[in-house]
């Protein structure tokens, strides 16, 4: 974990801030990623069980981590299932059937 | 059963109401105000009527069930107004069989008045010691002379003195006036009419009868078992309540931050859910509190300052929002004293926030400086010249000092969503009947949405039709009493969903279908509409202020830019 150019910026939310804060890091913390990383990728390289990570914001914009491309620089958040119900349509969270 | 109170006479008339049957909560209540109200009536005159109404399933403590709906036409909307609550009362009235009340006239001597409602029926009392007193201290007087266990409706000075922006304060179940029927002013129409409060004995109710007890309890178990399965509802938000909802805004760019000029507040979360849970947690506050009978999902809380008294409750997401980062205020203390003063004084949290950020703006106070909002909301319950502008709403207040940045909608404030960044939210503050409402377009449930597909919140697509289905399944939602939250479950769980149908079938001895219920929901918005055409409100308010549409909103840089032609398809049925 470092502040280079080539580090990302991580958000953590709800239960995903508490696991942060379990395991010392900060919210936000800087993450050296050297290249373009999928979010699947970030997750393994955070440990972070693919459950517990219902959608990334990417710089604001919802992904869902399989279909996500983190590029250095970028701004990403990790939000677990728990966004309450509209937002999870209106932010783009959830696909209708 | 129908009370009828006329407080020109101080009289009290019952009725069966058979007109009325079949309908419940928002239905009812609109129904009611569009049938006995003169749409061109004054607000605060004798020809309007404030309206209690209960909902198909008050009563029968169902899973989230408690609320209950009050209707008026608004003084802050000049429109047809209803606003949901929850709070103990819509049990109790339902228990005692009351399906709705109607206040009407006006009082002939300047006099304080509290309508009793208990199994022997409803008087209208004269309880002059509470004039004049906010609502905590008003709640308490009556506890004293009514009791613990009642349920209490009751307005503040700013209902008394009949602000626009007035709000109904309701009771809890540990008795304390944290719910309130916030928006469109009707604490202001109650006000009016000499009602200082509403209180709601039910000791003495007979059992409530089912149609068909079994179905009803078999209908209830699916939907309790949806909220108990569901991640948001079963632990979110009893962990975080609303209030998570401002991290998640902020990252995504749609949080209003000082008077809706960036959609990413710096300061979220200083006062986001995960810290007002911390905060909870170190000073013995309280998160997961059940805010009405029969909750499941508590997402209510009780905060206390920092000597570990308590400060305010139900401290919700949006008025977290108006009065911390629409302010530029970061000191959750600061916002927690003003949700608490905005209770006490009995104004609505949402448009008092977005009035005291047109204030900020037009110089009154610098953003960020709590203890500087928190002095000109003491104003309002000053009742000084000043307080009542702001107490009048966002909409007067940006009229009153000369400003073109006034996020409201028919006169009412846009809450804490930004419409540049959440576009479908913006179509729903555009085209509900109720002026911007972030609850009118609320209920989502994948089998009652006729669209398909992820939406982009930062795209015109698909937002018409999404606001659409999500304004006719809210207004069902509205009518049953059940809290709006159930749907998010829904969402998932389609058993919910057949639970809520199967629950209300079963109280009445219905064989109604899913489409049926939403037939209800789409014709109680053809009323409401209709109302305010005969109201003056014309088709072409149904837009959002200009300047949503010419300000790119940072960090996306984005407009509202979904045509009007399209927004007026929104009730193309």
């Amino acid at each position: 974990m470092s502040t280079g150019k080539q580090a990302i910026e991580i958000r953590f939310f709800m239960f995903l801030a508490e696991l942060c804060k379990e395991r010392g890091w900060t919210s936000p913390m800087s993450l050296e990623i050297g290249q373009d990383i999928t979010g699947d990728e970030l997750l393994a390289r955070l440990d972070i069980p693919a459950e517990r990570v219902e959608v990334l914001l990417v710089n604001g914009k919802a992904v869902w981590p399989s279909a996500a491309l983190i590029q250095p620089g970028d701004r990403v958040a990790l939000l677990p299932p728990g966004t309450p119900g509209p937002y999870r349509v209106l932010l783009g969270f959830k696909k209708l059937n | 059963m129908f009370y009828r109170v006329n407080m020109g006479t101080l009289t009290v008339t019952k009725e069966a109401g058979d007109q009325y049957q079949g309908l419940g909560g928002r239905a009812l209540s609109s129904k009611l105000v569009e049938t006995e109200v003169d749409p061109t009536a004054h607000p605060l005159g004798e020809k309007n009527k404030l309206i209690f109404a209960t909902s198909l399933l008050s009563g029968t403590g169902a899973p989230n069930g408690g609320r209950m709906s009050l209707g008026a036409k608004s003084p802050l909307t000049e429109g047809i107004k209803e606003s949901n609550v929850g709070g103990a009362m819509g049990m109790k009235l339902g228990r005692l069989g009351v399906r709705g009340i109607i206040f009407e006239g006006l009082p002939q001597k300047d006099s304080c008045y509290v309508v009793k409602v208990s199994a022997d029926g409803v008087v209208v009392e004269e309880m002059p010691q509470i004039k004049g007193l906010d609502i905590y201290a008003a709640v308490a007087k009556m506890q004293e002379k009514y009791g613990e266990k009642v349920a209490i409706a009751c307005i503040g000075t700013a209902g008394e003195n009949k602000m626009a922006a007035a709000c109904v304060g309701f009771t809890d179940m540990e008795g304390a006036p944290t719910r309130q029927a916030g928006r469109g002013g009707l604490g202001a129409v109650m006000g009016s009419k000499g009602i200082k409060a509403v209180v709601v004995d039910d000791s003495g109710a007979e059992k409530l009868v089912f149609a068909d007890e079994a179905a009803y309890r078999a209908g209830a178990k699916k939907l309790a078992n949806a909220l108990m399965a569901h991640p948001v509802t079963s632990q979110a938000l009893p962990a975080y309540g609303t209030d998570v909802l401002v991290n998640i805004l902020s990252e995504a760019g749609g949080l209003p931050t000082r008077s809706f000029s960036s959609g990413r507040f710096e300061g979220a979360n200083d006062i986001g859910g995960e810290t007002m849970a911390a905060v909870n947690k170190e000073r013995g506050g309280k998160s997961g509190h059940g805010c009405s009978p029969g909750c499941m999902i508590r997402c209510s809380n009780i905060y206390k300052d920092k000597k570990g008294a308590v400060l305010t409750g139900g401290f919700e997401y949006e008025s977290v929002w108006s009065l911390g980062a629409n302010l530029g205020i970061n000191d959750l203390d600061d916002v927690a004293m003003m949700n608490r003063l905005c209770d006490d004084y009995g104004v609505d949290t949402i448009d008092m926030g977005v009035a005291l950020g047109i204030a900020m703006e037009a110089g009154l106070a610098k953003f960020g400086d709590g203890k500087a909002a928190i002095a000109l909301l003491q104003e309002v319950g000053k009742a000084s010249p000043l307080g009542r502008i702001l107490g009048a709403g966002a909409a007067i207040t940006g009229k009153v000092f000369g400003m073109r940045r006034v996020a409201a909608v028919k006169g009412q404030a846009i809450p804490a969503y930004d419409p540049r960044a959440v576009k479908g939210q913006g179509v729903t503050y555009a085209t509900s009947p109720m002026g911007a409402d972030h609850t009118a377009g609320y209920a989502v449930a994948t089998n009652i949405l006729s669209v398909g597909g992820k939406v982009d919140p930062l795209g015109a697509e698909g937002q018409v039709d999404l606001s659409r289905n999500l304004q006719i399944a809210t207004a069902f939602v509205d009518s049953t009493g059940l809290c709006l939250f159930v749907a998010f479950a829904i969402l998932d769980i389609a058993e919910g969903l057949e639970g809520i149908v199967e629950m209300c079938n079963a109280r009445y001895g219905w064989n109604k279908s899913v489409d049926e219920y939403l037939e209800m929901g789409k014709q109680l918005l053809r009323e409401e509409r209709l109302f305010n055409k005969k109201a003056g409100i014309a088709e072409g308010s149904d837009d959002l202020p200009d300047f949503f549409r010419t300000e790119k909103l940072p960090p996306h840089n984005t407009v509202f830019d979904i045509p009007k032609e399209e927004l007026n398809k929104v009730f193309n049925f």
